[in-house]
């Protein structure tokens, strides 16, 4: 019988190209799209859960508040990790990483390594990154040891065993290689190339509080420690901070425990060891998924029962031959599931080809097999089974549940079920206009950002990284840069003003008023390069430059500020009257010049107090603003200079807009995700809407041949039969409009900048779904209404 | 073998209604050959479609093989009509998907028989009906005579002991036509198998051995024992 259910199905599906195609393609598109972000999210939820000791590992955040801004950060000091083992008897061990891009040399190889980490002894035991070779237990346990993993083993070494092997870091230090690693997965927070031994560094001999610059995690004795040990650590923090760190009145600071597997998704700190994501993403992402696989499903239900009256015939003979209302019931939900299976292995093969494009969307790196593994394929199945039945039991209940006299005598009509599809195609528009807002007004917020004067010019200026040993050399690299073609300025600051993460408190000498502000140690040029506006005051000179006075071991510095236009009202003074005021931040100052406001953190935060300083021993970055014309040259010959003077360092360069790019990273992956699945859906509702009009004009045919005959035009028919389509397109847009508002207000929201939403995208997003849907029901429409009227009389 | 008593059917049409049948009584013996005649929207295929158990009447009483059909459970009734009746339609309403060979076979799905003992009845029918060899032909590949020899193969098939045919030479030419009534006579004849066939035609009406004449719902005329056989 089964046998004869599928056979009936396959030669149907032959038979109907038209429906097969739009339903099975149709589907596999809305599979392969939950698919990918199923596997997607899948990933995301299970970051850092390989480990074995998962539940049992936190990292450690501290929070405090010394008397200038409150800061929240995910690095902490030295002493932390061990303190709290010898002060909680629950911490069973720690582990501190510190994450610090090094030259690496092995023989005549020369690689700068970006991720390269520092950490203790006990990271192999404590987290699951099984070491190919060497112990566990020993591959740390001493000042510079160094693990790899084994596509860096593979690229100093080749084919040869490094166990044992010494290599240089840093220029400074050598290093024996004790252990091979597997390289990290892709669902690991701790991302590394190598692993140096923690008790390598300098800051490793002494235990301190501050200078913050290490991720600490600690193992615990049992996962349901968490909870009180928290506790206790709050009220430890209380009396450290009072007895060692002199904390006192509304100042405080405090520690947090946040488990190792909530970090990536839920945590806010962003200074950690890999940028993390935000769930509400996730849900957005499945969201979208599910929204996507509905507007298949739709289609499915949609077409089977419009196109049932093909079937009724069939149904009806089958009834007459003897069968029973389940069995017609079940020889469908069969022919359900034979289409659905098609989709699927369809939608495998597509995922398979789109995943390339979909991790460039995602900003994954997923392999084709994860797509083949038995979980995925499982999850599949349960997925078919579940469209078969959700879209399929419909159609299959209206069939089976037909009355074989009605159908004998008039056949099938779809009159019985017009509510239901009619309900189904505006929840379908009402998902694609909702999906076409969104697109356009994340699209508008995206070009605002990128559109927006910030009070800087980010356009054609090269951000060169540079350290120690560079620093000593900067006038000279300076004047060797400037005088290379092309360049136009060269300046140099702590960080690139994309975004400002020094946090910093500064006092008005004059009344003793203090502010919270974010700083920026820069060069005398640095005004000039970036093209920052100047409103009171002046720029800074060579002269400021020689007047520093670095003697006494820094005792005699009186640093010159320029301060932003907030900084400035914060203290209550015009820019005028700031001129020559002096303030404080640690070392007295006068500020020389006030700077119009600048957007020196993404538009998510409103413009705060920044304050400017000269100081050319803090310096962290080259800018070099360069002419639009012969770019190539110009970093050639910047090239060659790096290469003369520090032959060592690999000459390194972005540019600065990608870098402030790169701060809408998640705005740009969502404004994609949007693109892509909007028009997915739209698409998928149109073929819909193409096919579902072909079954309705069938119907119709004799309709329309009745009505040519007395004489009505092409037109006529036309508005006739679009009319009912439009009106329901009509009524998904009054529906979807608010819902769109309300769910876009609230992304809005989340920028400080933003765009107020316009009224004219609605009409808009919803004239567009109308075009689309009247192509796609106007080619059906017209092949009706022109075809000739005696033809469809005459069959009866 | 069939007993109606008192059978009639009406639509209500607003306040009136509209009688397709009315106070039909009738009593046909096994091993009859009835053809039931009248004019366009008499009730022919109206009262052959409760015979059929397809459709129920508004009222009266009803008898198959000594069971009180319309006071049956459905399943019931589904069983008696599986087991004892064969349908055939003027537009044959063969199965398009599936072949000569299968559509013969689907009512013995719906009967639970076993694959074996399948195969053995529907090799033996078409072996019967001269169409071994269209065996694996689409309706579409057949001519119309021919699909309607299907129809009858697949109505034949269950061993049913009443065959009920609406208009079953409706859409053939004469020589189709003729070739369907001689077997009817033929199964009738030979197998004893009860035929009530509807038809617009004296001709075929001839090929029965009685008619009852219908007109606005009512029988107005029934002949047995044609004489003319």
């Amino acid at each position: 019988m089964i046998s004869n259910y599928f056979k009936i199905a396959l030669r149907h599906l032959k038979k109907n190209k038209l429906y097969a195609f739009v339903n099975i393609a149709g589907l596999a598109i809305g599979i392969a799209s939950c698919l990918l972000i199923g596997i997607y999210i899948w990933q995301e939820l299970s970051y850092d859960r390989f480990h074995k000791n998962a539940e049992r590992i936190t990292r450690v955040t501290w929070q405090y508040n010394f008397g200038d801004a409150e800061t929240k950060t995910a690095n902490t000091g030295t002493k932390v990790g061990p303190q709290f083992r010898r002060t909680f008897p629950e911490v069973e061990t720690y582990v501190r990483l510190l994450k610090y891009p090094r030259v690496l040399k092995y023989e005549d190889k020369v690689f700068e390594e970006k991720n390269f980490l520092y950490g203790d002894s006990a990271f192999f035991s404590m987290f699951t990154f099984p070491l190919l070779k060497g112990n566990p237990a020993t591959v740390l346990d001493a000042p510079e040891k160094l693990v790899m993993t084994q596509s860096m083993a593979n690229k100093y070494f080749g084919n040869s065993d490094p166990i044992g092997k010494t290599v240089n870091v840093g220029g400074t230090k050598d290093f024996v290689v004790t252990g091979i690693v597997a390289d990290a997965p892709e669902n690991s927070q701790i991302q590394f190339d190598f692993i140096g031994s923690f008790t390598t560094l300098n800051a490793s001999k002494t235990e301190k509080w501050n200078e913050a610059n290490y991720i600490t995690y600690l193992l615990l004795q049992q996962k349901a420690q968490l909870a009180p040990l928290q506790q206790k650590v709050a009220e430890y923090a209380k009396k450290v901070g009072k007895e060692e760190m002199q904390v006192e009145g509304n100042n405080y600071m405090t520690f947090h425990l946040e488990p190792l597997t909530k970090v990536h998704l839920y945590s806010k700190l962003d200074d950690g060891l890999e940028p993390n994501n935000n769930i509400v993403y996730i849900y957005i992402l499945a969201a979208v998924a599910l929204l996507i696989l509905l507007v298949a499903g739709v289609n499915y239900t949609n077409l089977s029962t419009a196109q049932s009256a093909g079937r009724s015939a069939e149904i009806g003979m089958r009834k007459v031959m003897g069968a029973r209302k389940w069995q017609v019931f079940n020889q469908f939900i069969c022919e359900s599931f034979v289409l659905t299976l098609f989709a699927v292995i369809l939608a495998l093969g597509l995922s398979a080809i789109l995943l390339p494009y979909f991790n460039e969307l995602s900003g994954k790196d997923l392999e084709r097999k994860i797509l083949f593994s038995p979980l995925t394929l499982g999850g599949l199945l349960i997925l078919a089974i579940l469209v078969t039945f959700t879209a399929g039991a419909y159609p299959a209940l209206v069939l089976s549940n037909s009355k074989i006299i009605q159908i004998l005598k008039s056949g099938f009509r779809l009159t019985s079920s017009g509510g239901l599809r009619k309900s189904l195609i505006v929840l379908q528009f009402v998902i694609s206009i909702f999906l076409i807002v969104s697109t356009i007004v994340i699209l508008q917020q995206l070009s605002y950002i990128q559109n927006k004067a910030l009070g800087y010019n980010k356009e054609q200026v090269l951000v060169l990284p540079l350290d120690a040993k560079v620093l000593d050399q900067y006038d000279d690299f300076k004047q060797a840069f400037s005088r290379s073609p092309g360049v136009l300025s060269v300046g140099g600051a702590y960080e690139s003003p994309t975004d400002i993460g020094w946090g910093d408190g500064l006092t008005s000498v004059s009344d003793g008023k203090k502010i919270s502000i974010n700083a920026l140690p820069a060069d005398e040029s640095i005004v000039k390069t970036l093209e920052l506006q100047i409103i009171a005051g002046s720029d800074y000179t060579l002269t400021d430059v020689q007047q520093f006075d670095t003697s006494d071991n820094g005792n005699n510095i009186r640093y010159q500020f320029m301060l932003n236009e907030s900084a400035v009202k914060a203290f209550g003074w015009t820019p005028q009257e700031a001129i020559g005021k002096k303030v404080a931040k640690g070392r007295e100052g006068v500020i020389k010049a006030v700077v119009k406001d600048f957007h020196f953190r993404s538009f998510h935060e409103e413009i705060k107090p920044l304050a400017i300083f000269l100081d050319r021993q803090m310096l962290g970055c080259f800018f070099v603003k360069v002419a639009d014309n012969n770019l190539p040259g110009t970093l050639s010959s910047l090239e060659k200079t790096w290469k003369q003077r520090v032959p060592n360092r690999p000459f390194e360069y972005s540019f600065l807009d990608e870098e402030y790019n790169a701060l809408y990273k998640t705005e740009q992956r969502t404004a994609s995700v949007f693109t892509t699945f909007s028009t997915l859906a739209i698409l998928l509702a149109c073929l819909g809407l193409f096919a579902l009009t072909a079954y309705v004009m069938v119907q119709r045919t004799k309709e329309i041949g009745i009505r040519k005959v007395f004489g009505a035009t092409v037109t006529d028919i036309l508005t006739l039969v679009s009319k009912d389509f439009l009106k329901l397109i009509l009524i998904s847009m009054v529906i979807s409009i608010p819902v769109a508002l309300y769910a876009i207000n609230i992304w809005l929201k989340d920028f400080a900048y933003r765009i107020t939403v316009e009224w004219w995208v609605f009409p808009l997003a919803g004239l567009l779904a109308i075009l689309i849907a009247f192509f796609a029901i106007s080619y059906q429409a017209i092949k009706a209404a022109v075809a000739n009227p005696v033809k469809s009389l005459r069959t009866e | 073998m069939i007993q109606l008593e008192h059978i009639s059917k009406w639509y209500n049409t607003g306040a009136a209604r509209t009688f397709v049948l009315k106070d039909i009584n009738l009593t046909i013996k096994e091993g009859e050959f009835l053809s039931i005649m009248g004019p366009s929207g008499s009730g022919k295929s109206t009262l052959l479609n409760i015979i059929g158990m397809l459709d129920a009447p508004s009222e009266g009483s009803y008898q198959f093989m000594e069971q009180s059909v319309f006071t049956l459970k459905e399943k019931q009734r589904m069983e008696l009509y599986k087991h004892n009746i064969g349908f055939i339609f003027q537009a044959y309403h063969l199965i398009d998907e599936l072949t000569v060979y299968e559509n013969i076979e689907t009512p013995l799905l719906y009967q639970n028989i076993k694959g074996a003992e399948r195969k053995a009845m529907v090799g033996d029918i078409l072996d019967r009906f001269n169409m071994v060899g269209k065996k694996d032909l689409f309706p579409a590949q057949l001519s119309g005579g021919q699909q309607q020899l299907v129809g009858i193969a697949r109505a034949l098939i269950a061993k049913p002991k009443v065959l009920l045919a609406d208009e079953p030479t409706g859409n053939l030419n004469s020589k189709q036509g003729e070739e369907i009534m001689e077997l009817f006579k033929k199964i009738n004849t030979e197998e004893g198998i009860t035929i009530i066939q509807v038809t617009h035609s004296e001709k075929n009406a001839e090929y029965g051995n009685c008619k009852i004449d219908l007109l606005d719902g009512r029988i107005q005329q029934h002949i047995k024992e044609n004489s003319s056989l």
